[in-house]
């Protein structure tokens, strides 16, 4: 597969304060895959991504985007790049539809505007000030910004952060027909739905490192217990039995248990996200 | 510079949507109404510093302030992931604020003109409120850049006023005597007033006009190369 970024050794030190926010991190990005870096806030997910869009330049370590030292590119590099910021990024006081024109025309590529706001559900409000829009509608706006370009690699920031789960889906049915048609998704988040519903791989990154770097199938295997839980029903009441998955079609008091009781449910032990984040990071995550 | 002209109509549309033109525009009317109450005689002696308050100490603020908005908008991150380019964002920003210092010193000055025959020398005094506006306006984004909310931007600007633009003032109304002028060189404001009184036939030492045209040449290009444009773009990225 072709890489689009090649990360080495990257490193960043905030001038300010001295802080060390991203530490020595090294990972690739296919192209056309979904690839989320995860960690909980001051971790260095916004960072990597700030340093990855050009916005931080004095960085240590080597990036090369399409096998070339990304600090050889110039501002058409931006030609290439669609990005949606955790935060609304618009002049509240012109209309949806004129902050997005406005924006479009700085580019050569377009797609066309009022097809971008119908499917996010703004086409009907875009004359209204973007002052006058909810969150969730700047969320939206925010998405048609980092499309208006038809981008190659889409970065995306929070993207659902503020969404109801009607607009999220929406969201995340655009993001999946995005990278169908062939774009590369640069996800940072720390919510472990998008994830499991987003990501072909993940890094999790905690104090500035990454810790894990998987596909979001081989995290579960890895960190769930190889076990099966039945919950069948005994004499009116529920009863919950565990058996362990290797070998389980020998198992004799599993198969006499399915055989005897009518089972109610039957799990295997993978782990969810969230769990891994917990585990990985140390920190609680959002489901 | 490719986007130059796309950027110049956007910033043109920003000043009409946020009605910063037309704010503008009612405070040069206002400048209108107390130069007809002043009459004739004393016009000569006010017009110019009220053209020196609009494009000096106004710019100052409304620059500052109407970056600081756009901070909080965050629209200086997302110009950036555009392939404008620094640059040409920076001066299209600049060149709005000239526009607005222009468009009232322009009213006022053919106010004053037209209905007291005040004598001005108009292609000079367009010259140099441009050159007033320019290094105003690297003031106002020097202060904007460094101010960490707006109540310190405010407090800033006042700084700055009580310690250039009030001896000015007070220079300009006798209050200092002539030998306090040397000293008065070093504040960009008193050299913005030297230069707008000379396009007003004052009499004004060539050689202290031309120390503050190159004062206010030299500060801004210095404020913009060391401390503007390598910050810019550290202030919009931040959250």
């Amino acid at each position: 597969m072709e890489k689009v970024f090649e990360v080495k050794n990257l490193q960043f030190t905030y001038r300010k304060n001295q802080i060390k926010a991203v530490n020595g991190i090294s990972f690739d990005v296919y192209k056309g895959e979904v690839f989320g870096l995860l960690g909980p806030s001051g971790a260095g997910k916004s960072t990597t991504q700030k340093i990855l869009t050009k916005l931080f330049k004095d960085y240590q370590g080597e990036i090369l985007y399409l096998g070339k030292d990304l600090k050889t590119y110039n501002n058409d590099y931006y030609e290439d790049l669609g990005v949606g910021f955790e935060l609304p990024v618009h002049f509240s006081k012109l209309t949806g539809l004129e902050n997005m024109k406005f924006f479009s025309q700085l580019y050569k590529n377009h797609r066309d505007i009022e097809t971008l706001l119908k499917a996010v559900g703004l086409y009907e409000d875009r004359n209204r000030m973007v002052s006058d829009y909810s969150k969730g509608m700047k969320m939206r706006l925010n998405f048609v910004r980092a499309m208006l370009n038809d981008p190659k690699i889409l970065f995306l920031d929070e993207v659902t952060n503020g969404l109801d789960p009607k607009n999220a889906r929406i969201i995340k049915d655009l993001i999946r027909q995005f990278k169908e048609a062939g774009g590369t998704v640069f996800l940072s988040t720390h919510l472990m739905n998008d994830v499991e519903e987003l990501c072909d791989r993940v890094a999790f990154i905690r104090g500035g490192e990454i810790v894990e770097i998987a596909t979001p199938r081989e995290l579960k295997i890895r960190f769930g217990k190889r076990e099966l839980k039945v919950e069948y029903f005994n004499n009116g009441t529920t009863s919950e039995a565990l058996f362990e998955l290797d070998g389980i079609g020998e198992n004799k008091a599993f198969l006499e248990l399915i055989n005897t009781y009518e089972v109610e449910t039957m799990h295997s032990g993978e782990t969810s996200l969230d769990d891994i984040f917990i585990k990985v990071t140390g920190e609680v995550g959002n489901v | 510079m490719s986007n130059f002209g796309l950027l110049m109509k956007g910033e043109m549309l920003r000043l009409i949507k946020y009605k910063i033109i037309q704010i503008s525009f009612v405070v040069t009317i206002l400048w209108l109404l107390i130069i007809f109450m002043i009459g004739s005689d004393q016009a000569a002696t006010f017009v110019p510093i009220f053209i020196f308050t609009d494009a000096a100490l106004m710019t100052v603020l409304l620059v500052g302030a109407s970056l600081f908005y756009e901070k909080q908008e965050n629209t200086l991150k997302t110009l950036m992931i555009t392939p404008s380019g620094l640059h040409a964002i920076i001066a299209s920003k600049v060149i709005s604020a000239i526009y607005l210092a222009l468009q009232s010193t322009v009213i006022i000055a053919l106010f004053a003109n037209l209905l007291f025959a005040v004598e001005i020398r108009f292609i000079a005094l367009i010259a140099f409120v441009i050159v007033i506006a320019f290094a105003h306006t690297a003031i106002g984004y020097t202060f904007s850049l460094f101010a960490k909310d707006f109540n310190e931007l405010i407090a800033q600007v006042g700084a700055y006023m009580i310690v250039f633009a009030i001896p000015t003032l007070f220079y300009a109304l006798g209050v200092f005597s002539e030998v306090f002028e040397t000293v008065l060189m070093f504040s960009p404001t008193h050299a913005a007033l030297l230069m707008i009184n000379y396009t007003f036939f004052s009499s004004t030492r060539l050689v202290l006009l031309l120390i503050g045209l190159a004062y206010l040449i030299v500060v801004p290009v210095l404020l913009f190369i060391y401390i503007i444009i390598p910050k810019y773009p550290e202030t919009a990225v931040k959250d």
